[in-house]
């Protein structure tokens, strides 16, 4: 039995190693949505800004070191008004922020002001710009609301009185920050999961009914059930064998050299390599290590049996193709791919809780970056359920179809 | 005029038989503007836990200032066990805390630290909240107008009004879809010559291959417009996003079908089969989408990313597409210079298309 178990998964191996149109519908859609968080990394946080200096006072100077030291916000240009007036006419600047040539008279009078001119195109950039303009504003009446005023100033015992009589004691939970890049590699990993795991299976399933294979597999002497149990492992075998390789590289990518901190590349070369470097997971503890295991694990058992699942009942290689993408895509966002499931309105907040992928994209979040494995218990329990269900009901319908066919 | 007709009746049976396919492209159009609504619903209102010790008038009218600031902050008004438990578990960004006796302090001019746990996991999240806080800190020092504030900012902006971030991410998901529906149609009218052996009796056949393409082409783009004009309807009835200029956008939504139907046809005649050009049509979408100033206009992520901008279709229909929606101007560029480019980018299409069903036949 165990000798036709690994023959049929062998089988399967053999045929989709040698599918590159399978290989490629499985793994393109989850590679293009890495491409696209490393496009996205180079998009969010700071914005290009010019910034106009027209005074001359000592007043303006600190103004404008103020606004210079934030390189947290801004990549700013410092430019002639002309020059920033042709810059945002054609988009290479966001915003230009003018220190006006009465500025430090302003500032004895204390009326003085910082003019933002802003595209305000879309809300979400410009209310990026508009809080770290305010803050640099506010930096000077109030040192301790800039960054380093909130990270080291109340919160390390030093309070200094400002203005607006609030500062900020900011505690952070955790020693280092991790990147957006990096942050959201874990749903492109469960993504490449699902979609090798159910893509993979769905379309080793819908060949056999194709090619008419299916019938000279149940009219093997072996009995359906090792047939059975070996198209499902070699399902797994696939997902193992394309995510191992793939995990196991996001924990080696910090030695490579162009991937180091204070590396200079060229723009263009760290846009090329910002994807391959952000590919880049933290070495975990041995115990969070097997929570990665056992989560990765249960995810794919769960993906091919819905993978399996899905070739019973679509039986054509292009619905499957179709049907497929469109399960992954919903999958993976509902279970909070590029998002975070808090930030949502409830009801899909709720519709989440429904989405097994958000347990495992939670549990790998927990395991991999937080330092206790809170709940990763509760989202093995429901992966576990899931992967146990999924795998009995494509036992039960991939026999049935076998056997009517 | 004739083979035309009847290369589109072709095309059309060949469709209705695909029908199940077909739906699922569709679907597939419509799944892409939800996710990217999930997508952009992430943008702002942080969750974040308000522990108000005080209960005074002044942490109330502070807890108004956290709201408005620049849409950061989605307060939940939760016990301090509950709000320690979500922060733990990553439902919540952080905890701020308003002390007992923050209103008599501020109140005698006394500076008050407002306790605030970040769970910092992500960069960009943290970031956002504390740029956020200082301007609601200035919100509520000016509000109560408070002596000694030396500067202030004075915003001038250069739209007449802000434009919600849905609204402009559903329309450039619009350029998105037009690619996913017309490329996979498209793709699959070609490929399909090929699945199926006929491309050789399409290359003997005395017609001419030009108008049997455009019939099929033709059908294959009716068809994806009809699905891309659900989308629209859902994108005006749905959310309430109405074009500026209507005419405007039905001209360039029929003009992105036409063209990313000729774009995938190429794909479908290089691809040889359907099964390989619709997941490559899927890994290439969101990529150009986010590449095309579809988030904000390309030319603020950097010199390096809008040059590679310019080889995606979409970088030019998502140009058009925001102009005609919103009257933005998002390429620098001008939408008549984009247009033309996806002209010509169908015109070659199409003739690379045509290239390879002769060089198909040939062999």
């Amino acid at each position: 039995m165990i000798r036709a178990i690994w023959g049929m998964a062998r089988n399967d191996l053999a045929v989709w190693f040698r599918s590159p149109a399978a290989i490629a519908a499985a793994l393109l859609p989850a590679l293009g949505m890495g491409v696209l968080v490393a496009v996205l990394t180079n998009s969010v946080g700071q914005q290009p800004v010019a910034l106009v200096v027209q005074a001359e006072g000592p007043l303006a100077a600190r103004m404008a070191k103020i606004i210079k030291g934030d390189g947290d916000a801004y990549l700013l240009s410092e430019m002639t008004a002309p020059e920033a007036e042709a810059a945002i006419g054609d988009q290479r600047v966001a915003a230009i922020i003018v220190i006006p040539a009465n500025f430090d008279e302003g500032v004895r009078a204390q009326n003085a002001s910082v003019d933002l001119y802003l595209n305000n195109i879309d809300i979400d950039l410009a209310d990026d710009i508009r809080r770290s303009v305010t803050r640099s504003v506010a930096e000077f009446d109030a040192p301790q609301l800039g960054l380093l005023g909130e990270l080291h100033g109340p919160s390390d015992g030093a309070l200094l009185p400002n203005a607006y009589r609030i500062a900020v004691a900011e505690h952070d939970t955790r020693d280092t920050n991790v990147s957006f890049l990096q942050y959201q590699v874990i749903p492109i990993i469960v993504l490449i999961v699902i979609s090798i795991g159910l893509l993979g299976t769905s379309l080793l399933t819908v060949r056999d009914f194709e090619r008419g294979t299916a019938k000279l597999l149940v009219l093997s002497p072996v009995g359906r059930l090792p047939l059975v149990v070996g198209r499902l492992l070699g399902g797994t075998l696939i997902t193992a064998l394309l995510v191992t390789p793939l995990v196991a590289l996001g924990f080696v990518t910090h030695r490579l050299p162009w991937c180091g901190e204070g590396v200079e590349l060229s723009p263009l070369a760290s846009m090329l390599v910002s994807g391959p470097c952000g590919w880049n997971l933290p070495v975990p503890t041995w115990s969070h290590g097997l929570a990665l295991v056992a989560l990765l694990v249960t995810v794919t058992l769960m993906t091919v049996g819905l993978g399996t699942l899905l070739g019973v009942a679509l039986r054509d290689a292009r619905l499957v193709t179709m049907a497929g993408l469109n399960a992954s895509a919903y999958l993976f966002f509902l279970g909070g791919g590029f998002t975070t499931v808090a930030f949502l309105p409830h009801w899909i907040q709720v519709a989440s809780r429904f989405v097994p992928t958000s347990y495992a994209i939670e549990g790998l979040r927990q395991a991999l970056f937080y330092p206790v494995l809170t709940n990763i218990g509760h989202d093995l329990l429901v992966l576990s359920g899931c992967a146990v269900l999924s795998m009995a009901l494509a036992a039960m319908m991939l026999t049935r179809a076998w056997r009517r066919t | 005029m004739r083979v035309f007709r009847a290369s589109a009746a072709l095309e059309m049976a060949q469709l209705r038989s695909s029908r199940g396919f077909v739906a699922l492209t569709a679907l597939a159009a419509v799944s892409f503007l939800v996710m990217v609504c999930l997508f952009g619903l992430t943008g702002a209102y942080a969750p974040v836990a308000l522990i108000d010790r005080d209960g005074s008038p002044h942490s109330r009218r502070f807890a108004e200032a956290l709201l408005g600031a620049h849409h950061s902050f989605a307060l939940k008004s939760i016990s301090l066990a509950e709000a320690e438990a979500a922060l733990g578990t990553g439902r919540l960004v952080g905890i701020i805390t308003i002390p007992a006796g923050f209103g008599d302090s501020v109140s005698r001019g006394v500076t008050v630290p407002i306790d605030v746990r970040i769970d910092n996991v992500n960069v960009d999240l943290t970031n956002d909240v504390q740029r956020a806080l200082p301007a609601a800190i200035v919100a509520f020092g000016r509000r109560e107008q408070y002596p000694g504030v030396r500067v202030r900012m004075a915003e001038h902006d250069v739209l007449p009004h802000d434009t919600g971030y849905i609204p402009y991410l559903v329309v450039s998901a619009l350029a998105l879809d037009a690619m996913v529906i017309a490329g996979i149609l498209g793709a699959m009218a070609t490929a399909r010559e090929w699945e199926r052996r006929t491309v050789k009796l399409l290359r003997l056949s005395p017609a001419p291959s030009s108008a049997v393409l455009a019939g099929k082409l033709a059908v294959a783009g009716g068809v994806a417009a009809a699905a891309l004009a659900v989308t629209v309807l859902m994108i005006v009835v749905g959310y309430g996003v109405v074009p500026v200029a209507p005419w405007t956008t039905a001209f360039a939504l029929a003009a992105c079908v036409a063209i990313f139907t000729c774009l995938g046809a190429w794909l479908g005649a290089l691809l040889k089969r359907t099964l390989a050009a619709v997941p490559l049509l899927f890994g290439l979408a969101m990529p150009l989408y986010v590449d095309s100033g579809a988030l904000e206009p390309t030319r603020f992520d950097g010199q390096a990313i809008w040059i590679i901008a310019h080889a995606s279709p979409i970088y030019y229909a998502v140009g058009v597409l925001e102009w005609a929606f919103h009257g933005l101007r998002v390429t620098p560029e001008s939408v008549f210079v984009d247009l033309a480019i996806l002209a010509g980018i169908a015109v070659l299409s199409m003739g690379l298309t045509l290239g390879s069903l002769a060089r198909g036949g040939a062999r």
